[in-house]
């Protein structure tokens, strides 16, 4: 039986933690469920292992939007009543113990959906959910005690500047760069809600081979939501796990989407880029370094459409502070995630 | 701690299917988790090529603290790779001497050297005994490494 639970709109706290409540009771024998809920409100969600300093916390808390961290992978997102949010989970058994294979199972009956209404969606090589070359499913999974959830998104509308406006991006050449990247790589595929909600409860009976039957929390559940509220409202969750110091050049890299991102670095006190890579490579490069006399400008020029693995050829001509810029690049492309 | 420790020795390293296997230490089959003595009671723990491989590119790794009890077959951190966070789970019960900060601020270490400098977590044994649990036997390991990715080729959680 695929137990199939529809929320329907709830505060932004409890959007997040009756799907997780589920979670908790697949693993303790509830049935493979998927749920449904659309927050009532916008708000900023964390995945479990990112570090807290990636938000504006304090633009969140001026535009009352609450942050709350998830138990799931993935980055720090933006959030609102535009958006219709799907889980599936089920025992950690049913799936494969090779992540790659347990996601594509667990998020191509969602591509199954968006072609059943219409959105010519596919699961492209990086394992996003996409039309063309755009995102248009923000996904996350994780495995809570011997239950696997993966969550994601309808995005019926989606606030770009919001989404970008919540991170905590010193450099606003950087968060520029980012809004634009995100305006043409994440987009919304507008679309009758109940319909992607029918097609969805289709695709993923049919992929898991189970009978799809509507259902409600157990009370062990419900007891469950109340603990995860307090839980996911504590500042010591949000702060997240303990975090190592990362190795020298770190600068600031924010992902758009699989293979998309921007890089913020700075060497010495004046020398500083800005850069924006799509599919391995270069797109645009800021370049700040007074006193290079237009060499910078002359940088920038040739490093557009540049391959990443050849950054260092050209930023080499900078001398020393380039030198330490690629190096600094080929370190944020090793870290992307 | 961020050292990087010893890896292998040449003579102790094979290339079984395609993949790096280490035959100074022992392994928990389930969990692709391998366990090195690094001296009286006190054990590296790891993941091997193969866990590794099948997690996906590593994004991001929480360990525990120093002081922290481990239980053999409970978790003992999380790794996130393709979006997907998951437990990794504790193959010997003791308490956490050090963990492997280099690796946490760089998971890329553990896919780059998972029997060197990827080691995770260094702890002092608390149940020797469950190391008599694990593989240890070269001849095993290498049996059990092989017939582990020829069933994970044939179920395309590995490239061919």
């Amino acid at each position: 039986m695929l137990r199939v639970i529809d929320f329907g709109r709830v505060p932004p706290l409890r959007s997040q933690t009756l799907w997780h409540a589920v979670a908790y009771g697949v693993s303790a024998g509830q049935p493979a469920t998927l749920s449904f809920a659309r927050p009532s409100g916008p708000y900023v969600c964390l995945g479990y292992l990112r570090d807290a300093a990636e938000l504006d916390h304090e633009y969140c808390r001026a535009n009352s939007l609450p942050v709350y961290r998830r138990m799931v992978g993935g980055g720090p997102v933006y959030l609102d009543e535009r958006q219709l949010f799907f889980q599936i989970c089920v025992a950690a058994g049913t799936v494969s113990p090779a992540r790659r294979d347990a996601m594509r199972v667990l998020l191509e009956p969602a591509v199954t959906a968006f072609r059943a209404v219409g959105v010519d969606a596919r699961l492209d090589g990086d394992g996003e959910i996409c039309l063309g070359d755009r995102k248009i499913c923000g996904h996350g999974a994780g495995q809570i005690e011997a239950a696997v959830v993966a969550c994601g998104n309808l995005i019926e509308a989606f606030d770009h500047d919001q989404a970008t406006r919540v991170l905590a991006l010193a450099d606003p050449v950087q968060r520029d760069e980012t809004a634009r990247l995100m305006r043409r790589y994440v987009t919304a595929t507008p679309t009758d809600p109940a319909a992607f909600q029918a097609a969805l409860t289709t695709a993923y009976a049919s992929a898991f081979r189970l009978a799809a039957v509507p259902g409600q929390l157990s009370a062990a559940e419900l007891d469950t939501v109340a603990g995860l509220d307090q839980r996911f409202s504590d500042a010591r969750w949000l702060a997240g796990p303990a975090r190592a110091a990362g190795p020298g050049r770190q600068g600031r890299q924010v992902k758009v989407r699989a293979g998309i991102w921007t890089y913020a670095g700075q060497v010495g006190e004046d020398v500083r880029m800005v850069a924006s890579v799509v599919k391995g490579r270069l797109d645009r490069v800021v370049l700040t370094a007074p006193g290079m006399n237009g060499q910078a400008q002359a940088a920038e020029r040739a490093l557009a459409g540049v391959p990443l693995a050849r950054a260092a050829d050209v930023l080499g001509g900078l001398g020393q502070p380039g030198r330490e810029l690629a190096e600094a690049l080929a370190d944020a492309e090793g870290r992307l995630s | 701690m961020t050292g990087s420790g010893p890896g292998p020795s040449d003579a102790a390293l094979r290339e079984v299917g395609g993949f790096a296997l280490a035959l100074d230490r022992s392994y928990q089959p389930g969990t692709h988790m391998w366990v090195q003595l690094a001296g009286v009671g006190l054990v590296r723990i790891g993941m091997d090529p193969l866990g590794v491989e099948t997690s996906g590119t590593l994004a991001q790794l929480a360990l525990p603290a120093v002081g922290a009890e481990l239980i053999a077959g409970r978790p003992c951190g999380q790794l996130e790779a393709v979006k997907f966070v998951g437990p990794l789970t504790s193959p010997v019960s003791g308490t956490v001497q050090a963990v492997n900060q280099a690796a946490v601020a760089d998971p890329g270490l553990v896919e780059r050297d998972p029997f060197g400098a990827g080691w995770l977590i260094q702890a002092e044994l608390t149940e020797p005994a469950e190391l008599d649990a694990m593989l240890a036997d070269p001849d095993e390991i290498t049996a059990w490494y092989a017939a582990r990715i020829a069933e994970y080729r044939l179920s395309g959680a590995i490239a061919r």
